[in-house]
């Protein structure tokens, strides 16, 4: 199967300029492949630096050096870490997608609108969007109360319901999810497994970050650990 | 960002504004290394300077900064509300991008004001005529742009007005009588008149009350997604920088510190005085 | 008593010192050449208080020579007091013909008007301006109006038409219409009624405008082009006096005075009084009528 991620390399610190010029390690001369189609699940403890690869590889960070190559659809191979702001705002919108572990709010927008978005972009009008962001929602076990309501007085799981949705409802062809079942019943978590297993049938590459054993065997192809931002291991499940 | 890239809207170079006599030294000795605008031989203020930057269509850039970062120079001088000391902005919706707009003449200026371009500001009776009514506001901007045709202004303007949520039936009173959040929605309806591809907009939000801003914001990133414009949003405050951006520049002292993907810099600020201001946000 | 004949005053030729003379005529040159565009000239001490018709005097008596025969009229009339001191003195200073035809004269001040009968191309008509700049009541700065005019940026003028439309069903300026000359500069017709504007455009004669108070002189020559403002579905029109008949000449279609005769009723008559003379006298002459289009219905 052709690659659909090259990490080559990467390491990252923060240097805290305002608190001492204090450096914090993330990532230490981290390197793996990926393949399309694959998905990838990265674990370790907390504080291993999974969520920051996760971060540097949707560009949120900025790696300090190494390379990460996405073979993207529209434009072939793209170097992430070097990619202009303008390319990176592009494959957001088309090639790369990231499930963060917690909803970041857009405030005052109802559930359904979150949901419907990026089917926006592919070109679907306003109520053939808001008819599948309604389907997969109930998918997912959202109450229907809730759907035109706005997700920041929702719970940790309601958040991640509307999370995941929206992540998965373009069927996006790279994702990134981090920590996507976490506050979910065994129930939920089994349906948001199906639909990622199912996005992988059309031909979709996942890299997860979960600590959920279950999901973890469920989901993933292959895992990578790593400890004190540093690859220990990489196995197939 | 490589000056062979093509498809921008918007490409600034060197944009530069010094009040008072320049040196050709002004500019090395201020910046944010000296923490002053204020050049320390002549006392020329270098109110910004070095401002490079690329705005591609559909994209929403945040311009961030303390008072005296040059901010609302920034803007003032790409909408030619003030002339620029040196630079060149190339428009790529004029003449493919060819000419430095810098040095066009007055009445092509005020052509691309009228067509290409929207300005909503911090405080409307900057960009409102209170002496005309709201209709007769946005009417202006129609006029310009050779709509001569009553009915049909009057019918643009009710459209406008509805899609800002302002009463129509207010369309004929003078914003002298509405209050501080619908006068700003005016001027957003008379900024998008002639559906210019881009949009400047000024501390819209500051000074209003924070229920009237929420609905504000909500309108403008409504507007943004709906009708695919691309803005640049200037704002002292990170959460409006959060909520509408998805690139941000960070200015201090007139230059650009930091510039990267809003949430990159909200998340992973490099330079010391980004992370200053990020640490800050309430 | 003062008998030295150094001590005693003669009167240059039409009052006015030849270098200003000069001076009003290269600026009337320059007024011709550029119709509409109000040309700043120095505007001499005259034996009247500015504002009351200072300027028509000066272009008046700039133009005159011993050969022409002069008119003036007051709002249409000839016999006014305004008028009639006026024509003594342009006597006086110039030795020339006056008269009260229209016809008959070869250059004719006015204040308010323009006379019903067609002008030819050996008239001239010099208007009396209160306020040269038609801008001055959207914009009170000169330095802002001055920028308007040279960069063509009439929008202020447009949506104060706009909003008189809008608040009173219909553009309210009744007289000094504001109009575009030669498709560039907008100008002020002086207060002369919505009648005569038509009247301005593609004349054969010369018009002169001069406002001595504020010291400007604008021009709209021979064959121009004079299009009042309008918008497509709002257009100009001039006042009707429909079923109205002149009180004293039993004559129509003509700019109308509205006279009290008592508490309770009124009558009308023509108010160009060469005009209604020869109109009494069965030797009516031709005039341009204007007709108003047909009101187009609007969405309000």
């Amino acid at each position: 199967m052709p690659k659909i991620l090259e990490v080559k390399n990467v390491s990252k610190h923060f240097h805290l300029h305002i608190q001492n010029n204090k450096r914090i390690a993330a990532l230490d001369d981290v390197s793996f492949e990926m393949e399309q189609g694959e998905i990838l699940g990265l674990t370790g403890k907390s504080g291993s630096g999974k969520s920051s690869l996760m971060k540097c590889i949707y560009r949120t960070y900025l790696v300090n050096s190494g390379e990460i190559v996405l073979t993207t659809a529209s434009r072939g191979p793209v170097d992430l870490a070097k990619a202009s702001e303008h390319e990176v705002i592009e494959m957001r919108k088309t090639e790369m997608f990231y499930c963060s572990q917690f909803l970041s709010v857009i405030p005052r927008v109802p559930a359904v609108e979150i949901v419907a978005e990026p089917l926006a972009r592919k070109g679907k009008t306003a109520d053939e969007a808001r008819e599948m962001a309604r389907d997969l929602l109930d998918r997912l076990g959202l109450p229907r109360e809730l759907w035109d309501a706005f997700p920041a007085t929702f719970s940790g799981g309601e958040q991640q319901r509307v999370n995941i949705a929206r992540a998965i409802i373009a069927a996006p062809r790279f994702l990134l999810v981090d920590e996507p079942t976490a506050s979910l019943d065994l129930k939920t978590k089994n349906v948001v497994i199906d639909l990622v297993l199912a996005l992988k049938t059309q031909g979709a590459s996942v890299v997860l970050i979960t600590h959920d054993q279950h999901t973890l065997e469920r989901m993933s192809d292959r895992r990578l650990h790593l400890e004190h931002g540093r690859v220990s291991e990489m196995a197939t499940v | 960002m490589n000056d062979t890239d093509t498809g921008w809207l918007l490409r600034v170079r060197n944009l530069t504004k010094i009040y008072g006599d320049p040196i050709s030294n002004s500019v090395q000795y201020t910046g944010p290394k000296f923490g002053s605008n204020i050049c320390p031989e002549t006392d020329a203020i270098v109110a910004c300077a070095e401002i490079n930057f690329d705005l591609y269509p559909g994209e929403v850039l945040g311009v961030v900064g303390e008072s005296g970062s040059g901010k609302s120079t920034l803007v003032q001088l790409l909408y030619f509300d003030q002339m620029a000391t040196a630079g060149e902005v190339q428009f790529s919706a004029l003449d493919g991008g060819q000419t430095n707009i810098l040095t066009l003449s007055n009445q092509r200026k005020r052509h691309m004001r009228n067509h290409l371009m929207g300005m909503v500001y911090q405080n409307p009776r900057d960009g409102l005529n209170f002496g005309f009514s709201a209709g007769g506001n946005i009417a202006e901007k129609l006029l310009m742009a050779g709509n001569f045709h009553v009915g049909r202004i009057r019918e643009r303007a009710s459209y406008l007005l509805e899609k800002t949520e302002v009463p129509v039936k207010r369309m004929d009173n003078t914003p002298a009588t509405f209050s501080g959040g619908m006068q700003q929605r005016v001027q957003i309806s008379k900024a998008i008149a002639n559906n210019p591809p881009l949009l400047f907009l000024d501390e819209v939000t500051s000074g209003l009350d924070v229920s009237v801003q929420a609905k504000v914001l909500d309108l403008i990133r409504h507007l943004q997604r709906e009708l695919g414009i691309s803005m640049i949003v200037v704002s002292h405050d990170l959460a409006v920088i959060r909520m509408l951006t998805d690139r941000t520049m960070v200015l201090k002292n007139g230059r650009i510190v930091e510039a990267g993907l809003t949430d990159q810099i909200l998340q992973d600020p490099q330079d010391a005085y980004t992370q200053l201001l990020v640490s800050s946000l309430l | 008593m003062i008998t030295a004949k150094k001590f005693q005053h003669t009167y240059n030729y039409g009052f006015i010192d030849e270098t200003t003379k000069k001076e009003i005529r290269r600026k009337l040159l320059k007024a011709v050449a550029i119709p509409g565009y109000q040309v700043p000239y120095s505007s001499p001490e005259m034996p009247i208080a500015r504002g009351w018709g200072t300027g028509g005097l000066h272009a008046s008596l700039s133009l005159i020579g011993p050969d022409d025969v002069f008119k003036i009229i007051d709002q249409g009339s000839d016999a006014s007091v305004n008028a009639c001191n006026l024509r003594d003195f342009v006597k006086r200073m110039t030795g020339c013909k006056t008269t009260f035809d229209t016809g008959e004269a070869t250059l004719i001040q006015t204040r308010h008007r323009k006379p019903e009968e067609i002008l030819t191309e050996r008239q001239i008509i010099v208007f009396q301006v209160p306020q040269p700049e038609p801008l001055r009541s959207v914009e009170r700065y000169e330095f802002k109006t001055r920028q308007m005019h040279a960069e063509a940026d009439y929008a202020k003028m447009w949506v104060s038409l706009y909003e008189s439309y809008v608040k009173f069903g219909a553009i309210m300026q009744g007289a000094g219409y504001p109009v575009r000359v030669n498709g560039r500069y907008i100008m002020t017709p002086s207060p002369i009624p919505r009648w005569d504007v038509p009247n301005l455009s593609m004349a054969p004669c010369l018009h002169v405008f001069s406002a001595g108070r504020e010291k400007r002189l604008h021009c709209v020559p021979p064959w121009t082009k004079v299009e009042p403002l309008e918008f497509e579905d709002v257009k100009f029109c001039v006042e009707e006096f429909r079923d109205i008949v002149c009180a004293a000449s039993g004559g129509d279609r003509a700019f109308m005075d509205e006279i009290y005769e008592s508490e309770t009723s009124r009558k009308y008559v023509m108010n160009d009084s060469s005009f209604l003379d020869k109109v009494r006298a069965g030797t009516r002459p031709p005039q341009r009528l204007f007709t108003n289009p047909p009101s187009a219905p609007t969405a309000s």
